[in-house]
């Protein structure tokens, strides 16, 4: 799910990049806090970083002692992705394999679906392998399933999110 | 919501185009995957509608997720409805089966209209 997060933030902003000019300074401080936003990725709090929507207020700079960089507190509006337990949302299949297939959901691109999870349905090998019920209901490449997120693990050192997901209750399972 | 998200993230996109010509190069995978998925799982794509349906929801005393997650997943029943936001039936809040119906036919005829 989408949030809407309010945060703040330290930009830092080096000697050279100053300018006497006020209105160049709040430009910079908007380009670095983007640059800073889109390396970070995600945290496990708050999840996938998007945009920033709005700069809600920039503080008064301090200078750091040693480097002569400026650190300006900021305070910021942006949009982030983060799963939840407990929540129903679309995926769409990426990967199949013989235990279970792997679905995209936004940006989360590890999130397993095992065939523990859709009982009803066999896997069918081949070329294009899927996974198939009675009712000739179809699981595989591209095909967008609604899934309920039964957990999920923050990974630090990739700084990414994985998720287990389960098509086991009423709605749920392949959409056409 | 999926469709807020969408407005959005293409307005920032459209802003990178207009600042080179190679905008897909300048995005993170990050903005790329989200940016790919809300637009194909927006239901509504008119800014005006995509308002309308936030008002509509905000009528309904729900929490913002379960709004959120009305919005995106757009049930046609009831039945399906509480299966997606089982919470909308607890704690003895106004929301009886009569009311939750009004509002999924309201949301579906904006989808009409769109």
């Amino acid at each position: 799910m989408f949030l809407k997060v309010q945060l703040p933030w330290n930009v830092i902003i080096s000697a050279e990049n100053l300018d006497a000019k006020g209105l160049m300074l709040q430009r910079s401080i908007i380009i670095r806090l983007l640059d800073d936003f889109a390396c970070k990725k995600a945290t496990k709090d708050l999840g996938y970083f998007l945009a920033v929507t709005t700069l809600e207020s920039i503080g008064e700079g301090k200078v750091r002692q040693h480097s002569g960089d400026v650190l300006f507190p900021v305070v910021f509006s942006g949009i982030t992705f983060k799963l939840f337990r407990g929540e129903i949302l679309d995926g769409v299949v990426h990967k199949v394999l013989k235990h279970g297939v792997f679905l995209r959901c936004g940006p989360v691109e590890n999130v397993y679906l095992s065939n523990l999870k859709m009982a009803e349905y066999k896997y069918v090998p081949g070329e294009n392998p899927v996974f198939l019920n009675e009712k000739l209901s179809k699981i595989g490449k591209d095909v967008t399933v609604r899934v309920m997120v039964i957990g999920t693990k923050w990974l630090e050192v990739e700084r990414d999110f994985q998720a287990l997901v389960s098509v086991e209750g009423d709605f749920l399972g392949p959409i056409s | 919501m999926n469709c807020e998200v969408s407005l959005i993230l293409e307005h920032k996109y459209e802003q990178l185009q207009q600042m080179s010509d190679d905008p897909l190069n300048q995005v993170s995978q990050v903005f790329e995957k989200s940016l790919q998925y809300v637009k194909r799982f927006s239901r509504y794509k008119n800014p005006d509608a995509v308002r309308q349906v936030r008002e509509i929801l905000s009528r309904y005393q729900l929490a913002e997720f379960e709004l959120c997650v009305l919005g995106n997943l757009c049930p046609e029943t009831v039945e399906e409805a509480i299966a997606m936001v089982p919470s909308i039936k607890n704690r003895g809040r106004a929301l009886d089966d009569e009311a939750i119906e009004k509002m999924l036919n309201d949301l579906s005829l904006i989808k009409r209209f769109e």
